[in-house]
């Protein structure tokens, strides 16, 4: 059982992307999501994650469990000291696209969670918070 | 959608026929979830078909230029029905029963 | 360096992947399988996903390119027991895997398999 209601994951290799991946699914679990719902964060972890490993040059990610008047819900955040994106809006338009691209990761992440902010700017890093309300 | 999509792994289908006969109207959103639904039913093995589908419902999905592509359509169910057992290599049959009894049916798998 | 093993079943290739993959052994499998298929002039490769609780964007992606690559090497590719919640998800991430088969279990997928690509001796013999 967690008592701290926060955890911080580094993002520095893709063996960390698997590791963010287990430790979404964990607290997922213990706050008893419903199946599906555990597997749409923690596939957006996964999305978010590789992002921030493939396009930041490394980050990390922030656990932490969020409550409002009247429910609660598991916010992810990840950040990245790399180059930022320019274009955000171009982002996160759904695109495939081989080499480079963060293809599908920001798009398809944003469905599969209730809230979604990104920050970003060039030569400063990105921020991305999402958050599932149970 | 879940349940659809659990009841497809349970009964180990291989198609799903989608009645819609009670569906009063289908705007975009109910469309859009029924895609969603026949194509994660077609990521697991199993084909959708859509039955029950009215003139009414037939018309907004035109005007809304919603795209059917790949997805089968049947107007009856009982047309839907025939098409998955046609798949599934099936077919319904009579049989006369032995002592006059009458006409029973039996499904038989073609070989 | 762990891999996922590919197993030869007469003409067609069946892996099973159980373990949560990091990026560079997807990439791993993506290239043994095209090797063994070469190799072993498979007709077929099944992918078994049923204990995978997770397919993210990379994960279709490796699926769909190992489905390509395979036909380029005149094999089909079927993908089998995908569950429920991946199924969902993997939608409302916008990947329809369209160019991938796929079939409810393994059984049902080497039925498709040999359906599809089956024995071909009476074609040897005429």
């Amino acid at each position: 059982m967690k008592s701290a209601k926060q955890e911080t994951v580094p993002i520095a290799s893709s063996s960390d992307v698997v590791l963010a991946r287990q430790k979404v699914r964990q607290w997922a679990i213990e706050m008893k999501f419903t199946l599906v719902d555990q597997t749409k964060l923690v596939t957006a972890a996964s999305e978010l994650a590789r992002n921030a490993l493939e396009h930041g040059k490394g980050g990390q990610m922030v656990i932490e469990q969020v409550e409002n008047s009247i429910k609660s819900g598991l916010k992810l955040v990840f950040e990245d000291r790399g180059p930022g994106i320019s274009d955000l809006d171009a982002a996160l338009r759904d695109g495939y696209t081989t080499g480079g691209g963060m293809g599908l990761g920001l798009g398809g992440s944003k469905r599969l969670v209730n809230e979604f902010q990104i920050e970003s700017e060039p030569g400063k890093g990105t921020r991305v918070t999402v958050v599932r309300w149970k | 959608m879940e349940s659809l999509l659990q009841a497809v792994v349970q009964t180990n289908s291989r198609v799903a026929i989608i009645d819609i006969t009670g569906v009063p109207t289908v705007d975009t959103l109910v469309a859009q979830h029924l895609l969603k639904t026949i194509t994660a039913a077609r990521l697991m093995g199993a084909d959708c078909i859509i039955s029950g589908v009215r003139p009414q419902i037939a018309q907004t999905i035109v005007h809304l230029g919603i795209d059917l592509a790949g997805v089968i359509t049947k107007a009856k169910l009982s047309d839907a029905f025939a098409l998955a057992l046609q798949r599934s290599g099936q077919v319904v049959t009579k049989v006369n029963g032995g002592n006059g009894a009458g006409k029973r049916t039996l499904l038989r798998r073609e070989e | 360096m762990e891999r996922i093993p590919i197993l030869r079943m007469g003409q067609f290739l069946l892996v099973t992947i159980q373990v949560d993959m990091h990026d560079r052994l997807a990439l791993q499998l993506q290239d043994d399988l095209t090797e063994k298929i070469s190799e072993c002039s498979s007709r077929g490769v099944l992918i078994d996903i049923s204990t995978l609780e997770i397919v993210d964007s990379f994960i279709g992606r490796m699926l769909a390119n190992i489905a390509a690559m395979a036909r380029v090497l005149d094999a089909e590719t079927v993908v089998v027991g995908m569950q429920p919640a991946v199924a969902i998800t993997l939608v409302e991430l916008g990947m329809s895997l369209s160019g991938v088969r796929t079939a409810l279990n393994v059984e049902t997928g080497m039925e498709l398999l040999y359906e599809l690509r089956g024995d071909f001796h009476s074609e040897m013999g005429g």
